[in-house]
């Protein structure tokens, strides 16, 4: 799974320890969602959506193979 | 390009959950030297007396401390912290079986290793620990 996390923080001036404080998770939780190496269950998905204000699909974009079967 | 954005610094949570796994974790381990180094020196290990047995069983005593200080940790840290806290856990524990088992057929066959207890509880420690040493690097 992609997603623009990386983007949203930078445009809200923060680093990944000030993003990692809000979401009350490690700064190398974010890194590691940052980079997709790791997708959030849905309750941190909805405290990021949350925190910034836009759906969980607006910040997650399914890669094709998360969605194949559909 | 790098920014102040790209910090790697350690965020409030993380230092607050460290804090906490110290604060339970530290006092088990310097119970569990002292109780053990107690046990070497006076407990008379390797005599006949049979104090020897319960000396030999108190350093167990600040391990289940210990265990319960990891198994708080656990319950504590975030999604993915637990995640790889289990991923290293889980590849030491799988070290360790296949450890007991080398060690348990070799005896089956005539081959007793003497201290086997301490390869397989070293080999699941050092298994668990590397992971784990790993996975903080990633």
């Amino acid at each position: 799974m992609n997603n623009n996390l990386k983007t949203l923080r930078e445009e809200r001036g923060w680093t990944q320890g000030a993003l990692a404080d809000q979401l009350g998770v490690s700064r190398q939780t974010v890194n590691a969602l940052e980079t997709g190496r790791y997708d959030p269950a849905l309750p941190l998905a909805f405290r990021i959506a949350h925190l910034f204000g836009r759906p969980i699909e607006a910040i997650f974009i399914p890669a094709p193979e998360d969605v194949r079967g559909q | 390009m790098t920014s102040n954005l790209d910090s790697r610094e350690p965020s409030a949570t993380d230092r607050a959950t460290k804090r906490a796994y110290k604060r339970e974790f530290v006092p088990g381990i310097v119970a569990y030297i002292l109780i053990l180094s107690a046990a070497l020196i006076w407990g008379d290990l390797d005599g006949n007396s049979p104090a020897r047995f319960v000396w030999a069983i108190v350093p167990v005593l600040p391990m289940v401390w210990v265990a319960i200080a990891v198994l708080r940790h656990i319950r504590r840290v975030d999604e993915y912290q637990r995640f790889l806290l289990l991923q290293g856990l889980g590849v030491g524990f799988a070290l360790a079986m296949v450890a007991s088992l080398t060690v348990g057929l070799l005896d089956v066959a005539g081959l007793s290793i003497p201290g086997s207890a301490w390869i397989v509880y070293a080999v699941g420690m050092l298994g668990w620990l590397v992971t784990a040493q790993v996975s903080a690097r990633r």
